[in-house]
This record gives structure tokens, sequence and C-alpha cells, in this order.
């Protein structure tokens, strides 16, 4: 079994540099980070100084991602006699015993640490992920929210709440929380997508609209976010078919629903250029977008 | 309600899309080219979402392209298939309920196919599969013994021959589409792999 740096012909330095890179894009490619690291550790750990400490727990991590718990133990071991009495250390050690489903082990861990220190998110947090672990949804949710009621600037935290609520079709609550990224987050194409996505899903004339308002906002920050196209286009498509808009709404949201299908089918045309594989899935757009036409008109 | 067939091909590319995402739900579209009225195959399918499996508008992209593209490729949805993130319920979601509902009212012999993640370990004897059937305005759970998968042990092997050769990373849902619409959700060159690794023992498709 040849070794990463055989593979792709690379040094330890880009290992390091590539760790770092997917480290500080929170990238969660655990398999890659587990071969990447498990190398650069067992090969190279003396010339990376003090990085390697934050390469064990990145690599750690990733092991238990990978259910490689003789990995993640031994990343555990040496990150403890390093750091003996520290609460980051405590809440790794944690998530391990979660990773091998010892969830009240994990809990007492956690639980010692907030008594220390009240204010560490990060133990909080890990216990409300075990009540999803467990499939206890409601409880996850309530401790979520009091979480937030403290900490309410948390846009991870306000995020994950936000798709809890939408697992648990609870719409309104889910665009409420979306509605708090999207004020603190004005650029993210994706808060606004998504935020269309809940308003389409809740239905209703008012609803579609600012659906198709919040997809046109995402297209304006990012002009390839496809899923906002589509959605531009559908929610017109759905208005101008409506029989309780004007005349003028309708004409307007045929416009709208136009534009969109020019620009899908001038995307579609771009990327099926010269590759014969997705031929399918262009033919399928094309028709998509016929029929709808004919039952807008 | 009587047999229902579930070929190799479907299988494969239900437990790719479940492994591809291991900590999402994942959910995906059934097909079948055999006419309608004779046996139930499930000849093929498509893999769906790996987020926001209940909000509506990709979902409804998502049937709408389907369903074209069947018409194309003389196919018909008659089934719909999801596996949850939390590994140890396999319970059918309400968002599984509704979409299966759906696909009813146009095949009147349509399968809801939850997969089992627990049972999903290299190794195990029994098709991580539990299927239920509309019966009695409700759907019920399929006796396992009406559900056929041909050739399991050659199934089998083929999904870890994926594995090992990486093929299993050529999976395109229709999530991953719309990230790069250059990607293939009919992956057509995932079935060519596939269907290279079908032996002729293995009877049709």
């Amino acid at each position: 079994m040849s070794s990463i740096s055989e593979l792709y012909d690379v040094c330890w330095e880009e290992m390091r540099d590539k760790l770092r890179k997917w480290r500080e894009e929170n990238y969660r490619n655990s398999e890659q980070i587990v071969d990447v690291g498990e190398e650069l550790i067992n090969e190279h750990a003396s010339k990376l100084g003090d990085d390697v400490w934050i390469i064990y727990e990145q690599v750690m991590i990733a092991a238990l991602d990978c259910s490689r718990d003789d990995l993640a133990w031994s990343c555990l071991q040496e990150l403890k006699r390093q750091f003996p009495d520290s609460h980051r250390v405590k809440r790794l050690a944690g998530m391990r015993l979660e990773a091998l489903e010892r969830y009240e082990d994990a809990n007492k861990l956690y639980d010692s640490i907030l008594q220390d220190d009240p204010t560490n998110t990060a133990a909080r947090k890990r216990k409300i992920s075990i009540l999803q672990a467990q499939g206890k949804s409601s409880e996850a949710i309530r401790e979520l929210n009091e979480y937030l009621e403290q900490f309410v600037g948390d846009q991870e935290a306000w995020h994950e709440l936000s798709e809890l609520y939408i697992n648990e079709h609870d719409y309104a609550k889910a665009a409420f929380c979306l509605e708090e990224l999207m004020m603190t987050n004005p650029h993210n194409h994706l808060y606004c997508e998504q935020y269309a996505e809940v308003k389409y899903t809740q239905g209703g004339l008012e609803n579609l609209e600012l659906a198709r308002k919040y997809f046109a906002q995402a297209l304006k920050l990012n002009n390839r976010n496809m899923r906002a196209l589509f959605g531009l286009y559908m929610s017109a498509s759905h208005i101008a078919a409506s029989p309780k808009v004007s005349a003028k709404v309708k004409k307007d949201n045929v416009k709208y629903a136009a534009w969109a299908t020019s620009q899908i089918s001038r995307a579609y045309q771009m990327a099926g250029r010269g590759k014969k594989e997705n031929k399918c899935s262009v033919k399928a757009v094309e028709e998509m977008l016929e029929s709808m036409q004919i039952t807008m008109s | 309600m009587g047999e229902v067939e579930l070929s190799c091909l479907a299988y494969a590319k239900m437990y790719l899309h479940a492994s591809q995402f291991p900590r999402c739900s994942v959910n995906g579209l059934l097909l079948s080219s055999s006419p309608a009225g004779g046996a139930v195959c499930i000849t093929d399918c498509v893999p769906l979402l790996h987020t926001h499996l209940s909000l509506a508008p990709i979902t409804q992209l998502a049937l709408t392209q389907v369903d074209a593209w069947c018409s194309q490729t003389h196919q018909r949805i008659m089934g719909y298939y999801q596996a949850n993130a939390c590994v140890s319920d396999s319970s059918p979601t309400p968002c599984a309920l509704k979409i299966a509902e759906k696909i009813f009212e146009q095949c009147n012999n349509a399968v809801l196919l939850m997969i089992d993640g627990e049972k999903m370990f290299p190794g195990c004897r029994v098709p991580p599969i539990v299927m239920y059937e509309r019966k009695d305005a409700r759907w019920a759970l399929k006796d396992k013994h009406t559900i056929m998968l041909r050739q399991w042990e050659e199934t089998c092997s083929i999904v870890n021959q994926l594995f090992s050769s990486g093929d299993q990373a050529l999976l395109v849902d229709f999530d991953s589409h719309l990230d790069d619409i250059t990607k293939d959700w009919t992956n057509q060159k995932l079935n060519a792999k596939i269907m290279e690794l079908v032996s002729p023992a293995n009877g049709n498709v």
C-alpha cells in the first residue's frame, strides 16, 4: 500500500498546508484528512513544530468520523499528555465517547466541563448533538433555543436550529431562524435561497411572492445559483398560473418566468457543450420547461 | 399485492447513495421499465436529494425532470426510497409518506422503500431494506418473502467491487447536479460500469 506522498508526489510541507486549508475552510473530507494526517503524524511529527497539536486534534476528529478508533485514541493520548487539564481536550474525549455511542459517559464529561466553566459553548453544543444523535429532536430544539437566548450571535447555532425546524416541518420557525441569518449575513446567497425554499414550501400566494423575491435576491448575490434560478422560475410560473392574481401581476410573472427559462436554457447549453454524458439531463430540462409553458398559458 | 423484484442496478445505486452521504438523510425515486400490469420489477433508480428533503421546490423540480426523462426512455416512476440520517430509525417520515402518496396517485402498485442503516455493514446476510405497499388506505409493511433480489450474493459482491475500485464516487444525485450542472443525474457512466459487472447469469437488468 503506497503512501500518500508517493501516490500524489507531494512532500510533507504540502501535506501540512493541505491540512491547514481543510481546517480553515471547515471541510469535512474525513477520509482524506485521515489518509494525509496519519502519514504526516507517523512520518513527520518532529518537523511540524507547534502545529502538531492542532493537527492531532483535526486528525482525531476525522478518525472518529471514519470509525478509526485506533487512530483517534492515539491522537487523544498525545493531546492528553501535552495538555493534561485542558477543557478542549476533554471535549475531544467526550466526542470519542459519543462515537462509541457511550452517550451517558459523554454527557458526564461535558457536565463536568460546564461545572468548571458554565460559558463553555463547545460542551453545550456537544450535549445538543447527543440529543440529535439519539433522535430526540424536540429536546434538541428546546436546548438549542435556550442556548441561543444566551449566545444570540452564534451563526452556526441559528443555522443548526433552522435545519432542525425544517426536519420537523415547522417552516414558520425555520423561516425566523433564516431571517436572523440573513440580517447578519446580507451577502450570503445561500441563506436567501434557503429562506425562499421555506417560503415556497409554506405555500399560498403571499409566500410564493416572497419566495420569488428572495430567489431573485439570491441570484443577484450569485448569478450561478441554479437552485435560485429554478426556484424563481417555479414560483413565478405558479403565481402566473393562479386564478387569484390581477392581469398585471400575471403579466409580470410570465415575464420573470420567461427570463428564468432563457437563463436556465443558456446555462444548460453551456454545460452540455462537448460533454456527451449529460445529454440526458439537458433533454429532461428542455422537456420540463416546455411542458410548464403549456400549463402557464 | 404480489411479488416485487429489485434489480441489482437499482439496489447498487441506492446503497451507494446512502453510503456517499452517511450523515444525511437521502432519498430517490424507483423506476421500472417493465410494462404496467405485469410483474412488478424495479429496474433502476434515480438518487435525488441529500439536503432538505422536506422542502418543496427542489423535490417538485426533480419529480418533473425525472418524469420527463422517464417518458423519453420508456420507464415509469413506481416507487420512492429513503435512508434516514438517524441510523437507528428506519421508519418512513411524513415527507416519505407524502411523496409515496403522490406516486401512488399515478401508479397503483407503487412501493415505499426504507433503507435500514443498521444493516449496512460488510458481511451482513440480510438486505438492508424495508418495503411498504399501499393496503387499506395506508402504507403497510410488505411481507419480506415477496421481495425478490435475484442473485443476492452477486449483487453484494458487485457493490463491494464498486467500492474497492473507487467507482462509488461516480454516483451523482440531483442535489449534486444542481451544485454542478455538468454532472449527470441519470448516471449513464455508473450504470455502464455496473452493467459490465453484472454477469449474464443474473438474468435481466
